[in-house]
């Protein structure tokens, strides 16, 4: 009975291709499992011992894998032709196939937890057999079970995806891989993949670039077989790790500030973030104004003047009737000599032209904050007029240049304001340590890209998810790649920001219930907005995705003394 | 005894009926015929319908909404949605499930917020030119020909798995 079936299979492999034989393989090591060479491989002229078969069987595996990925990365080498000294012997044909496709100077071996001890002494290019064997047995073992339930052996397609990386074999690719890669378990893989970002960082900090260099390729492999967030944010950072690596600085941020432009654009629409500090500022400085007939606002981080057109809505409808409103938006220069913030001035005037509320703007364009002096901005006599300044996610960029916050938070105070809503990442990027910094980074974005994703339930622009996530991988670039005066992410804490802002002299402004419940149902109208979650910190507002707080919005005001001492100096 | 009625005989009587619709019928109400179509895009029904279970209306909002696109699109692209959603929403300190549901009253808050959210549709509709638009998910649309929905409120128009 048994031969009958085996000799039907071996009629069915002399009608297919040899690389049906992986599956093929399997299905024998399930049956026989004598010491001596297996029959039926003999037959065709391959010589494998039984008790190889699981692990060479694993090793195509893995090699068909491996082939099948870089493929669809798209990433095309230099071709070798790969010589077979002893094609029948199988084993260690496949042997040298995957050693062929190590070519890295660097063993390594995950112990348990899948932490990478580097080898340093070893410098041999093959992959000996216990490694395989030390991948943590369940993955591998599983998969082939797996298989082997596979009903099909010779289905068509097998066939031809595989036909097609033997094609393949013949003109290998060469993928520099630290260790082959068992594609299996999607969440193993994950924790193998956060480990590896881990450890890869670790290397750059210890400036062992080859190590990083090979580990860096490996993220690229582990991160294909993981899907949604967490590959795109391992694609992010490898690519920042890579330009770490390689000194391949990110091109020159004036250049590209327009674009940076629509990217926060798209990451508007996409999702609450913006939204959310937008709405709470507004609230925080609507109430600052109440009972004020001249008002005056100083953004620092106009772009498009989102923010706007809700304050002058809201202070067209206050009772009373709307103050008199005038703007002063501060951004950066743009490349092609536009005038990108008198065109935002010109079209929120139009708005307010339209809900009847008096309106001026004043546009001032300046490479950095720091550059600006108070006395520019034609700051009226605070009896007269009141005074708010607004900052969304600026102030981190002038702590890459020592004394700039200083200075600038001075000019805020000699403005006078009634209130200074400033909205900020909840995170620590500006740790002195590299390796902090990355892993406070990876878990942050982590979260931003999740919430992301989930926030889509229909990804109905998939455009605005992709623009946004490119303006967060900016972002992640610019944490992970750069230093000095060009790493200009600095996110702090609201902690962190609240002992800056008391030693600077200001007091904080509790943002209220108003603006907690605005922000609440603001989160309720996202689908999605179950993972929202709006906290209040004493007094300021949080906006995280589960239990993570991602963006903090805080308004403050000159203490009394500050205040006295403002006005005799006006 | 043959006095018939005809309601479109009696336009003071349909109007005072379509005023007491919810939005959906009075939409159904549009498609009738040429007539209730024109008395239905009334823009003062749907003030009636956005306001009537407001206690107190503020001054001055009509001139806002009507400068920023009138009633019919407040409607149409915050108050419905904003309604719907928050409808299944349970704020903090509501207890009753069948008193959410059957809500019909709204807050100042939920007003303040479709404002707002209706002038930022205005500004990026109009001014910015409007970034994509359309292609909204569920409802809204039908009553065509106020150009191309906003993207920014694109999560209001997206289908929630009620």
């Amino acid at each position: 009975m048994k031969r009958d079936r085996d000799r039907e299979k071996t009629q069915q492999i002399h009608g297919g291709n040899s690389s049906g034989k992986a599956k093929i393989w399997e299905h024998e090591e399930e049956e026989e499992k004598d010491a001596c060479m297996d029959e039926l491989l003999a037959v065709l002229g391959y010589k494998v011992k039984s008790s190889d078969m699981a692990e060479v069987a694993n090793k195509l595996e893995q090699l068909e894998m491996a082939m099948g990925t870089t493929m669809e990365d798209g990433i095309t080498h230099l071709s070798t032709d790969t010589v077979h000294k002893n094609p029948s012997d199988l084993s260690g044909w496949v042997q040298s196939m995957l050693s062929e496709l190590n070519n890295t100077s660097i063993s390594t071996n995950f112990d348990e937890n899948g932490l990478v001890e580097s080898n340093k002494q070893n410098r041999t290019t093959i992959i000996s057999d216990d490694d395989l064997r030390a991948i943590p047995g369940g993955a591998v073992f599983n998969n082939n079970i797996h298989k082997l339930n596979e009903p099909d052996l010779l289905s068509s397609e097998s066939g031809s995806s595989s036909s097609t990386s033997n094609k393949r074999l013949r003109s290998s690719p060469i993928i520099d891989s630290a260790r082959p890669v068992v594609l299996v378990d999607s969440q193993e893989t994950g924790v193998r993949l956060v480990h590896t970002l881990m450890a890869c960082a670790e290397a750059v900090q210890q400036e062992n670039f080859n190590l990083a260099d090979a580990l860096v390729r490996h993220i690229g492999i582990l991160a294909v077989s993981q899907s949604g967030a967490m590959r795109k944010v391992a694609t992010y950072f490898a690519e920042a790790l890579a330009r770490r690596i390689y000194k391949i600085y990110p091109p020159d941020n004036s250049i590209e500030s327009s674009y940076t432009d629509v990217l926060q654009m798209h990451f508007y629409e996409t999702c609450p973030y913006l939204k959310f500090a937008h709405f709470t500022a507004n609230q925080a400085i609507l109430e600052a104004f109440t009972n004020c007939n001249k008002v005056h606002v100083v953004d620092f981080s106009l772009n498009q003047g989102m923010q706007w057109p809700a304050l002058i809505q809201a202070l067209a409808l206050r009772p009373g009737g709307p103050p008199a409103f005038r703007l002063t938006g501060i951004g950066p220069p743009q490349p092609d000599n536009t005038d990108a913030l008198q065109q935002v001035g010109w079209k929120l005037a139009q708005l307010a032209e339209t809900i009847g509320v008096e309106f001026e703007f004043r546009g001032f364009v300046a490479n950095s904050l720091a550059d600006l002096d108070a006395s520019i901005l034609d700051i009226k006599p605070s009896e007269t007029e009141a005074v708010a300044v607004n900052s969304v996610f600026e102030l981190h960029r002038l702590l890459s240049r020592p004394g700039a916050i200083e200075k600038v938070l001075n000019s805020i105070k000699r403005m006078n304001p009634k209130i200074v809503t400033i909205v900020e990442q909840e995170a620590n990027h500006n740790a002195v340590v590299f390796l902090d910094r990355f892993n406070e980074a990876l878990h942050y974005y982590s979260t931003m890209f999740d919430s992301l994703e989930s926030s889509l339930t229909q990804p109905v622009n998939n455009q605005d998810l992709v623009m946004s996530e490119v303006y967060l991988g900016r972002q992640i670039c610019n944490v992970v790649t750069c230093e000095g005066s060009d790493r200009v992410e600095r996110h702090e804490t609201l902690s962190q920001w609240r002992v800056r802002m008391n030693l600077s002299g200001f007091d904080p402004v509790h943002l209220g219930s108003n603006a907690f419940k605005q922000a609440s149902m603001l989160l309720a109208l996202f689908a999605g907005g179950d993972g929202y979650r709006v906290e209040e910190n004493d007094g300021c507002l949080m906006l995280g995705w589960h239990t993570r707080p991602l963006i903090a919005t805080s308004a403050w005001q000159l203490t009394a003394a500050m205040a006295s001492c403002s006005e005799l100096t006006q | 005894m043959g006095t018939n009625f005809f309601i479109n005989d009696n336009q003071d009587v349909l109007i005072e009926i379509l005023k007491r619709l919810d939005g959906r019928s009075l939409g159904v109400a549009a498609c009738v015929c040429k007539l209730w179509c024109g008395i239905a895009r009334n823009d003062s029904l749907w003030e009636h319908l956005c306001f009537r279970h407001v206690s107190q209306p503020q001054e001055g909002v009509r001139t806002v909404v009507l400068a920023l696109g009138g009633y019919r699109r407040l409607y149409m692209v915050c108050v419905r949605p904003v309604l719907n959603r928050l409808r299944k929403w349970r704020p903090i300190g509501m207890e009753s499930d069948s008193e959410i549901v059957r809500r019909v009253y709204w807050t100042r808050h939920e007003v303040e917020l479709s404002l707002s959210l209706f002038c930022v549709d205005y500004y990026e509709r109009v001014l910015l030119g409007g970034g994509g638009g359309g292609g909204g998910g569920g409802g809204g649309g039908r009553h065509g020909g106020d150009g191309a929905r906003t993207t920014s409120l694109m999560f209001l128009c997206k289908a929630v798995n009620v």
